[in-house]
């Protein structure tokens, strides 16, 4: 695995209610260049476990003496979000994982469509620097609550004026997902970063009509959930390892020196996938079809269903 | 192309044997001649499957009543396929009929327009196929045999079931390092 960078917080400014952006300077030299929709892990030390969750780079790609990202606090939270809002002030120290891209822009499409939802506008916020830059044509709508999960909402109605379309969920406005996407040319792109519910939509809409699939990208970064508390036997040395109900397996694995690839940690970009052998699986990943969930699972979102036990070909 | 792709390990391709009855707002048919009773065939499962149907065809008319349009050459082919897709909507399906050599021509135009490889279907008609010398990049027609000489540079090749989508055609390679022409020794 790659090494850790370490980085200090030099800013951090409150967006809404629930949002706050972190400015990031590097310990000592340069960070580590990205491309737009690249996102890192930050390590969080809560409750005497080390949690990674995943944020998107905001800004330039181009800045490389800092790094943004923005937290939204959730309700739901195993202490990852809280942490970043309550406890992490100017001056303390973090770890990040290096950038990793899962979310990058198609380089041949002849057009764009960013569909946000609350706060994953924050890899669109990369996108939207370097579509400008190219020239590139390009069309971003919003979906938020105003003065909750509208964040960067007036900085992005000056950059992009009627490419912007904002929906505000307070006064009822809505997206027809339907209409957007029916009305898109040959040679378009559409990227979705949201809830499930958004993604769910956008998928759902997208099938009906025929979109190609290698036309749509989507992102979830929704922290796993908890569940009930289970156990995993190892295969290859017969350990047994008891797994939480408010740690995820992959984190589990990882306390007990148990390193597995991994680059989104929310079910969506495979490299986690690990072999099992018994147990009933709760699948919550939006990764494995439905014929491979018979002997594979993402253990950074997924559990024992109802506590069972299980077996993987580790 | 279909969903046999997935299984079919080789290089080979799998063309379709029927219209995929996929959602979409229209379907193009590029047929290399229209008058073919597959074309018939498919036209008419497309029209089965109520979606807007445009048929361009290279030489002959099909018999159904459908919006078909005959094209002088193969340039004027492209350059039509180009219009039709410069403004189509994203959920558009290309069909293809033709020889194998006709349907990777169409294939290639048809990406560069900015359809993905999942929105296009082949159809192959007749056996004819085009093989490549990979020692002087000659391309040629054969039929289904397995070995061949190049026209041009007199190599007896091998034909190998290794397909480039690229150029469309099978690669020959030299059958006999030690007697390339079939000479025999001097």
């Amino acid at each position: 695995m790659t090494a850790a960078l370490e980085v200090q917080v030099a800013g951090i400014c409150q967006l809404t209610p629930v949002v706050r952006e972190f400015t990031l300077v590097p310990v000592d030299g340069i960070l580590p260049s990205f491309s737009c929709g690249s996102h890192v892990q930050v390590h969080i030390e809560a409750g005497g476990r080390t949690l990674r969750n995943a944020y998107s780079l905001l800004g330039d790609p181009a800045d490389r003496d800092h790094y943004r990202i923005a937290v939204r606090l959730q309700e739901a939270s195993r202490g990852g979000s809280r942490f970043m809002h309550e406890q992490l002030s100017v001056g303390d120290r973090l770890r990040l994982s290096p950038p990793a891209n899962l979310f990058a822009p198609h380089s041949r499409a002849r057009h764009h469509v960013l569909i946000a939802g609350g706060i994953g506008i924050t890899p669109f916020l990369s996108y939207i620097a370097e579509l400008q830059a190219k020239g590139a044509s390009f069309e971003l709508h919003y979906a938020y609550r105003a003065g909750l999960t509208d964040a960067y909402l007036a900085s992005l109605r000056q950059r992009l004026g009627e490419r912007l379309h904002g929906y505000d969920s307070l006064q009822g406005q809505r997206l027809d997902m339907g209409r957007l996407l029916a009305r898109q040319k040959l040679g378009t792109h559409a990227y979705v970063c949201g809830p499930q519910s958004l993604l769910d939509c956008v998928r759902e809409q997208a099938a009906m009509l025929g979109w190609p699939q290698s036309s749509l990208h989507w992102e979830a970064f929704a922290a796993p959930e908890p569940g009930a508390a289970f156990s995993v036997t190892l295969t290859s040395n017969g350990r047994q390892i008891d797994v939480p109900a408010d740690s995820s397996l992959l984190e589990t694995l990882e306390a007990h020196d148990v390193e597995l690839p991994n680059l989104c940690r929310g079910g969506v970009c495979g490299q986690c996938a690990t072999g099992y052998s018994s147990g009933e699986v709760e699948h919550r990943d939006s990764y494995l079809a439905p014929a491979e969930r018979a002997t594979t699972l993402m253990p950074c979102v997924s559990r024992g269903r109802c506590g069972s036990a299980l077996t993987l070909n580790l | 192309m279909t969903s046999d792709t997935a299984s079919h390990k080789h290089s080979t391709p799998v063309y379709a044997e029927a219209p995929s009855p996929v959602p979409c707002q229209q379907r193009i048919m590029l047929a290399q001649d229209a008058s073919h009773a597959e074309v018939a065939r498919f036209v008419e499962a497309m029209q089965a499957l109520q979606q807007p149907v445009t048929l361009v065809g290279l030489t002959g008319r099909a018999p159904h009543a459908v919006q078909q349009e005959i094209v002088s050459d193969r340039a004027s082919l492209g350059q039509r396929l180009t219009v039709l897709l410069d403004d189509a909507p994203l959920c558009t399906r290309l069909h293809v009929s033709g020889d194998e050599a006709f349907l990777w021509h169409c294939h290639a135009l048809a990406q560069a327009a900015g359809l993905a490889d999942e929105q296009i279907e082949l159809i192959r008609l007749g056996q004819r196929r085009h093989l490549y010398c990979v020692h002087c990049s000659c391309l040629q027609e054969i039929a289904e045999e397995g070995e061949a000489t190049c026209q041009d540079c007199g190599v007896r090749l091998l034909v190998r079931e290794h397909f480039s989508r690229r150029l469309g055609a099978y690669m020959g390679v030299c059958l006999d390092a030690c007697d390339p022409r079939g000479e025999g020794r001097p």
